[in-house]
């Protein structure tokens, strides 16, 4: 009996989800949209993420090497690897996607210390830098439902983007329903509304993500789309072409969820949510810049561990207040029963009780007073939101 | 606060043994000798009682006190209420529910006798309610004693005086520790025996086994059978409890609730924290776990303190949620620990 016992930390029932689980969701929900791409823009859009997926495959083993450790089982770059090329057009040259790639491992990834310690979504980033070197490519999409060819250079219909007809301000070609069935031209992935949205909803019923920051993204952009559109016609009208054009959605379900560079706690991510909401909408309304997104997620990436404090922060003021209004309480109870053997004098009791609830009082706002001071000046408004939320709730 | 207090959802699994009833392991049983030997039970006064548990030798097995020591200098009269612990939120043990189902006589007649020596205000059998995977319904009144289920998810044990009102002081006293008083007075019998839960994915027979203090987990799980090779073994409960190595020199104790056999084992450090935040929402004390495991890894034992690591129960919510299966909850425990030595030789 002996021979086989193993040591184990407490506790000894584990949950069966792991992070291989998670991983293998998110991978699954990717590949219907690889599948819609492939109908739309046909091989290549298969061939782009296949070659994405052993690319960045490749790097991070050649990355582990580089570090002299075990290159482990780790399913994370081919996640990186699936969503990059949806970010781009189906005809994108294959040295953009790697460059991208490479970007993604090599800059953000391996040098912080590999999975679960970047600072930054690692397709975001690699995103984002190839945007700013080849802008030409990457934002020039191709016409849907034309043969593009698998390798070398592509001689495609070229079609007006809605997100660039938006940042013109003007109405798109398109319909709003092309816009959902993903027949606009657009990023490989992006188009699809409605593929895009079950997938999400497919990791949220599986709790690969949280469904708190999709949707505390989505509302607030929709509210700020309909209070300044920037196309004329019905605001419900802009409102769809806002929300459908470019990667907003995608992003919103699988670059914003990602676990490592997003806040921790419901409540951060709530608060990354509308924060990265209005400066995607501030990115969109003012720059020029055609897709906001990714820039917008790594800003708001720099801002999570913040986030992440202020709500430590909060739950720090609210442990030690309930703690000592606890003590208190008990310290007024056993007074009062000691007054009551000895002298049955009501009034004063009632006194002092008052008066101890005052100096309870004044003991948490001083408290308070001290943590607001201390968190960061942009996020002071919500704190004390918050702390008022549940002082009424207490009350 | 409560807002954030949330907790896990674990599968119970406590099926096979509650509904069998308890085994007794064949044994002597020891007696002893007091002066008051004919009195009737209900006659017995305050400081018979105590004397009772004092010469059977009864250890409370929810904090492993002396019964005695705890009646005499527990608070009593008006503002007390007295709870009898039978709450077992652990998956698989149920060792003390076993008690107040299938011994409900002994333990209500424990339960008065505890009554007559405190004169509580109230007194109320906790038990746990969360049991889905049970068609076995918790009885509502054991005697005439009301029962209240603790509901919620794990852990529950920390949440028993929440019904409370405030201010008014509790005794919680075990329900094991109840129905051996309750032999104490019917037969002068002393306290040798403890309650244990056996189960496990490896154990044939699963169910509540009554056996002698100091006997030695090997021989507790010869007597339910195995029907493979377990990898792990574990005493105690299956959140909270200890791995062992040598089954046939670790013994059960008074405060020992169970003995698990278990044929997975889930190893340690498999995959880099990814940050998901699961530990955090799992905390039942709202701690900021996550961050707290990386400042003990690192030894930075001063954020540790500002992140008020003295809070965390060490109920190993933290580590079960995890989907990395990191030992969240192992690392903080053992930080506190090296916190605690580093005070006491002045370095903090
Ligand atoms: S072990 Fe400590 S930190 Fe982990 S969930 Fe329990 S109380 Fe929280
Ligand atoms: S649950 Fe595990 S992986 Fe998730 S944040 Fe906590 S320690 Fe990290």
């Amino acid at each position: 009996m002996k021979e086989r016992l193993m040591f184990q930390n407490a506790p000894h029932v584990r949950q069966s989800e792991s992070v291989v689980t998670m991983m293998t969701d998110v991978i699954v929900a990717l590949l219907p949209i690889y599948l819609i791409a492939f109908f739309y823009h046909g091989a290549r859009s298969l061939v782009l993420g296949i070659s994405g997926v052993l690319f960045c495959g490749l790097l991070s083993v050649l990355g582990a090497i580089l570090l002299r450790e075990k290159p482990a089982a780790d399913l994370t770059p081919i996640i990186t690897g699936l969503i990059i090329p949806l970010l781009l057009p189906a005809d994108i040259p294959y040295y953009v996607l790697f460059s991208a790639c490479a970007v993604a491992i090599f800059v953000v990834k391996i040098p912080f210390g590999g999975t679960g310690y970047n600072l930054f979504n690692p397709a975001a980033v690699g995103f984002a830098s190839v945007a700013i070197c080849w802008p030409e490519l990457v934002f020039r999409y191709p016409a849907t439902m034309q043969k593009i060819e698998v390798f070398g250079e592509s001689t495609v219909k070229i079609a007006q983007s809605p997100a660039y007809s938006l940042s013109l301000g003007a109405i798109p070609d398109q319909n709003i329903l092309d816009l959902l069935l993903g027949s606009a031209p657009g990023p490989m992935g992006a188009t699809n509304i409605l593929v895009v949205v079950a997938c999400g909803i497919f990791l949220i019923v599986k709790k690969a993500i949280n469904w708190i920051e999709p949707v505390s993204f989505i509302l607030p952009y929709s509210v700020l789309c309909l209070l300044f559109p920037r196309i004329g016609g019905s605001p419900l009208e802009a409102l769809c072409y806002e929300l459908f054009s470019g990667a907003l959605i995608f992003g919103a379900f699988f670059m914003l969820t990602e676990p490592v560079t997003s806040p921790k706690r419901d409540f951060g991510k709530l608060m990354a949510g509308v924060s990265s909401a209005i400066v995607v909408f501030l990115f969109r309304y003012f720059g020029k810049f055609e897709m906001g997104f990714a820039s917008a997620l790594i800003l708001m990436n720099v801002f999570s561990p913040i986030f992440d404090s202020v709500c430590e922060n909060v739950l720090h003021v609210l442990r030690h207040t309930d703690n000592i209004s606890a003590s208190i309480k008990a310290e007024i109870a056993a007074k009062k029963a000691a007054k009551t053997v000895s002298e049955p004098v009501v009034r004063p009791v009632k006194k002092t009780e008052e008066a101890e609830i005052a100096e309870v009082s004044e003991e948490i706002a001083e408290i308070e007073a001290i943590e607001v001071s201390e968190e960061v000046l942009e996020a002071e408004n919500e704190t004390t939101e918050e702390t008022e939320k549940e002082e009424a709730l207490a009350k | 606060m409560s807002l954030f207090v949330k907790g896990i959802f674990l599968e119970q699994k406590k099926e096979p043994m509650l509904t069998r009833s308890t085994l007794v392991m064949r044994q002597e049983f020891e007696y002893f000798d007091c002066d008051f030997p004919d009195s009737a039970i209900d006659e017995l006064s305050r400081e018979q009682i105590i004397e009772l548990a004092r010469l059977a030798e009864i250890v409370d097995e929810s904090d492993g006190k002396m019964l005695w020591e705890k009646l005499e200098k527990s608070p009593s009269g008006e503002n007390v209420t007295l709870i009898v612990d039978a709450v077992d939120d652990e998956p698989y043990i149920s060792s003390q529910m076993s008690v107040g189902i299938h011994q409900p006589e002994k333990l209500s007649l424990g339960t008065e006798l505890c009554e007559k020596v405190l004169s509580p205000e109230k007194v109320y059998i906790a038990m746990y309610r969360h049991i889905l995977d049970s068609n076995f319904g918790i009885p509502k009144k054991i005697g005439k004693y009301h029962v209240k289920k603790i509901g919620g998810l794990y852990p529950a044990e920390s949440r028993v005086h929440r019904h409370l009102p405030k201010g008014k002081n509790s005794v919680i006293i075990g329900a094991c520790a109840m129905l051996h008083l309750a032999r104490a007075a019917e037969e002068s019998r002393k306290m040798t025996t403890c309650f244990v839960t056996v189960a496990g994915d490896v154990v044939k027979n699963p169910r509540n086994v009554e056996v002698p203090i100091g006997t030695t987990a090997e021989k507790i799980l010869e007597l339910c059978g195995l029907t493979e090779e377990p990898e792990a073994i574990i005493l105690g409960g299956s959140m909270t409890g200890r791995a062992i190595f040598e089954p046939e020199n670790e013994t059960v104790g008074p405060t020992t609730r169970g003995v698990i056999a278990l044929s997975r084992s889930y190893g340690t450090y498999s995959y880099t924290c990814i940050g998901c935040g699961r530990c955090d929402h799992a905390c039942p004390k709202a701690l900021s776990v996550c961050m707290m495991r990386k400042f003990a890894e690192n030894g930075k034992f001063d954020m540790l303190e500002k992140y008020d690591v003295d809070m965390c129960i060490g109920c190993g919510a933290c580590s079960y949620v995890c989907p990395s299966r990191i030992d969240v909850s192992a690392t903080l425990i053992k930080a506190k620990k090296q916190m605690e030595l580093a005070k006491k030789e002045g370095n903090l």
